[in-house]
């Protein structure tokens, strides 16, 4: 990473970590609790993405939420496909970021559902606990049930996440952007807008 | 009985070793045996209040866990004898038992890092790793998100403060609210790379980047219980391979 | 053992796009010495800071750029491609971002430095609490540094620069977040190094300098308007009006004929800039 990468990298790991202030705030029903991974990824890149979010993840482990060690694997996935899509251009056009979300969010919830069914059974003390007890309660296994929770949020969640990025780093300075390495992934779309 | 980090964290796996391989008969013991040590055990007590707290809700938490597992299981999983029927809805045996083990694996993995982390300030786990040959630059990462932890809140209500007194639709329908986050999390964010690019700057300028990986003359504390350290890694491999033996032998 | 710094026709631009960030400077500052470069805000004074400390060319790949340096003994066509430290030492214009955020007390703060040279070693603690006391910080030595006032946190930012003794040490804009107490500190310790370390200080204002320094240069859209004596530079600093503006022109000047050697010098001087129409 450099220099200026670390201590941006650790103030989006802090921001996955206290977002949740700013969705209560505005009360809206979101985790968001990977924008900051997102936001590595695309302004730095995959491997420091996954650095971010597996950072994260242990770090609210340690703060009182054990469970979230669990799902490391997870953002590391996050962290490692959305840096790639971003390497490969897919920030630089709003379609491609809605498509990239989306794909992302299945992804998420392939990734997830083995740990969710094989170490929680299913239960997440939260309201989608619910979809999960109608999924089963219609016939479906546990590993499937659970899967199939995860695609109706996970993929919204990451798409309005993508999207959030998206907006917030198209309006970025570039001079700023070149500090940080992954500001390439932006070059088309900023250029249409820098000063 | 004093315990090193080393010992804590082979305790820890230790315990993992144990949730994955051994029976429910087993872990569940082991699972009481662990939530009595974090009071009984100075090494286990937590450092501050809220870490005290955080096992506290956690144990709460613990109790819904077990209950859910256990009835949702029972309920959707037909399979053995049925043990009583309420209200209409027939409670198995095969989905209980499977309730509360997956329960007691969940809660006995968790209970492990809770206790940890607990009675682990974070600083000192940080430096722990550090020593264990974690890059420094990593190290640096982890020591500066404390840092932004601690400042983050107060700049995100400052920035939710400017931008509802500039017109932002912070309290409109859900629509507007969610296109107000851009608004909030623009700025914060943009701050936070212009003090990044500062930062790293004043990071590379004293030398930091170009920093020698093996650290200078450094005061290594030796404990006297390394032994202990070994002798839990030992048994967790023991129990390992005992079940590694057990699975080949039923397959 | 301070170095010389030289900087020969040195031109600089961000991209090959952009205008000139710096053009054709030149700079010859004595080992030891302290020069003032001062220009308003955008004259280019961070980016020489920059050009001298090794860091602008690292962090801007695609920048267009010509001439010269000399830092001691080294030599660079056009400018140094490493960071420089320790030879050279940068305090930043917010001291609190020079600060690594990462240790619990002040001393710690300073060891950190060391620690990235590796020289961490069992005596380092004496050197840092000589330097403390030096800067008169010593008895802060077990506070963390996120309780300091910006005075001190200014102080701070310096040991942590000065503890691995640099050959030169840059100041950039170092009263920006001081008050006039703190400011006069930090004068008497900037004058303290003169001899073991060249320093070179930017400023957009007159005040701070003008006692301290052994050379001005005035810097405006990235070209020398000047370079010379305070001397000469108070003989023609009406003529930098637009460029730095003085507020309290006669009191600077009496300021300066107080902090210098030769009273009577200093009030020839006073009375030729007042004739002066």
């Amino acid at each position: 990473m450099t220099g200026a990468a670390l201590p941006f990298v650790a103030f989006c790991i802090a921001l996955n970590l206290t977002v949740g202030q700013i969705t209560a705030a505005l009360k809206i029903p979101l985790y968001l609790d990977s924008i900051g991974t997102v936001l590595v990824a695309v302004l730095v890149g995959p491997w420091s993405a996954v650095i971010a979010g597996s950072f994260a993840n242990l770090l609210a482990s340690a703060f009182g939420n054990p469970s979230m060690m669990f799902f490391i694997p997870v953002v590391v996935v996050i962290g490692a496909f959305t840096g790639y899509l971003a390497r490969a251009g897919w920030f630089r056009k709003w379609y491609l970021v809605v498509l990239g979300g989306i794909l992302q969010g299945v992804l998420a919830a392939i990734v997830s559902a083995p740990i969710s069914a094989y170490l929680f059974g299913g239960v997440m003390m939260a309201g989608t606990d619910f979809l999960v007890l109608y999924f089963r309660s219609v016939g479906n296994t546990l590993l499937n049930s659970v899967f199939y929770q995860g695609l109706t949020s996970d993929p919204v969640d990451k798409l309005i996440t993508y999207l959030l990025v998206y907006f917030i780093t198209r309006s970025l300075p570039r001079r700023l952007l070149s500090r940080l390495r992954g500001a390439s992934n932006l070059k088309n779309a900023l250029s249409q807008h820098a000063p | 009985m004093r315990l090193d980090l080393s010992s804590k964290l082979a305790l820890v796996l230790l315990i993992w070793v144990c949730a994955f391989t051994l029976d429910w008969f087993i872990n569940v013991p082991l699972l009481v045996v662990s939530v009595v040590a974090r009071y009984l055990v100075p090494a286990f007590r937590p450092q501050s209040r809220r870490g005290n707290s955080a096992f506290n809700k956690f144990l709460l938490y613990s109790v819904a866990i077990l209950a859910l597992l256990a009835t949702l299981n029972a309920i959707l999983m037909p399979g053995g004898d049925v043990l009583f029927a309420l209200a209409g809805l027939k409670f198995h045996h095969e989905g209980l038992m499977f309730g509360i083990k997956t329960a007691a694996r969940l809660l006995l993995l968790s209970v492990s890092i809770l206790v940890f982390f607990v009675s682990t300030p974070l600083p000192d786990f940080i430096r722990f790793l550090q020593q264990k040959g974690l890059p420094s630059q990593l190290v640096l990462v982890l020591l500066l998100t404390l840092h932004f932890l601690d400042q983050l809140p107060g700049r995100i209500n400052r920035v939710f403060v400017a931008q509802e007194a500039r017109g932002a639709p912070v309290r409109a329908g859900l629509f507007s609210r969610t296109k107000s986050l851009v608004s909030i999390l623009s700025p914060l964010v943009l701050s936070s790379i212009v003090e990044s690019i500062d930062r790293g700057t004043a990071l590379e300028v004293r030398g930091f980047l170009a920093r020698p990986e093996s650290s200078p003359v450094q005061i290594q504390v030796k404990t006297k219980l390394n032994a202990l350290t070994l002798v839990l890694l030992l048994l967790s491999l023991g129990i390992f391979l005992l079940f590694l033996l057990r699975w080949l032998l039923a397959s | 053992m301070a170095a010389r710094i030289l900087v020969e026709r040195f031109s600089f631009r961000y991209g090959p796009d952009l205008p000139r960030a710096l053009a054709d400077v030149s700079l010859d500052v004595p080992p030891g010495s302290c020069c003032a470069i001062l220009g308003p805000t955008g004259a280019g004074k961070t980016t020489l800071l920059h050009a001298l400390v090794g860091i602008l060319g690292r962090h801007h790949p695609d920048s267009v750029h010509s001439g010269a340096m000399r830092i001691g003994k080294r030599a660079f066509t056009p400018l140094p491609r490493d960071v420089m430290f320790p030879e050279v030492g940068l305090v930043l214009q917010d001291p609190y971002v020079q600060l690594s955020g990462v240790r619990d007390t002040v001393v710690d703060e300073v060891l950190f430095t060391l620690e990235n040279l590796g020289i961490a070693t069992e005596d380092a603690q004496t050197r840092v609490e000589m330097i403390l006391r030096e800067l008169g910080i010593d008895q802060l030595a077990s506070r963390p540094p996120t309780t300091l006032s910006g005075g001190e946190t200014q102080r701070l930012a310096l040991a942590t620069m000065l503890i691995a003794e640099p050959q030169a040490l840059l100041l950039d804009e170092p009263t920006s977040a001081l008050d006039t107490a703190a400011t006069g500190r930090l004068q008497q310790i900037v004058k303290s190094l003169h001899g073991r370390a060249t320093v070179v200080i930017t400023d957009t204002h007159v005040e701070f300098s003008l006692p301290l320094a052994d050379q001005i240069v005035v810097l405006h859209q990235g070209k020398v308007l000047f370079a010379g004596t305070p001397r000469d530079f108070i003989l023609r600093m009406d003529r930098f009006e637009d460029v730095l503006p003085v507020h309290g022109w006669w009191e600077v000047l009496n300021r300066f004929a107080q902090s210098s050697a030769d009273q009577s010098q200093a009030a020839d001087l006073l009375g030729k800039a007042l004739a002066e129409p």
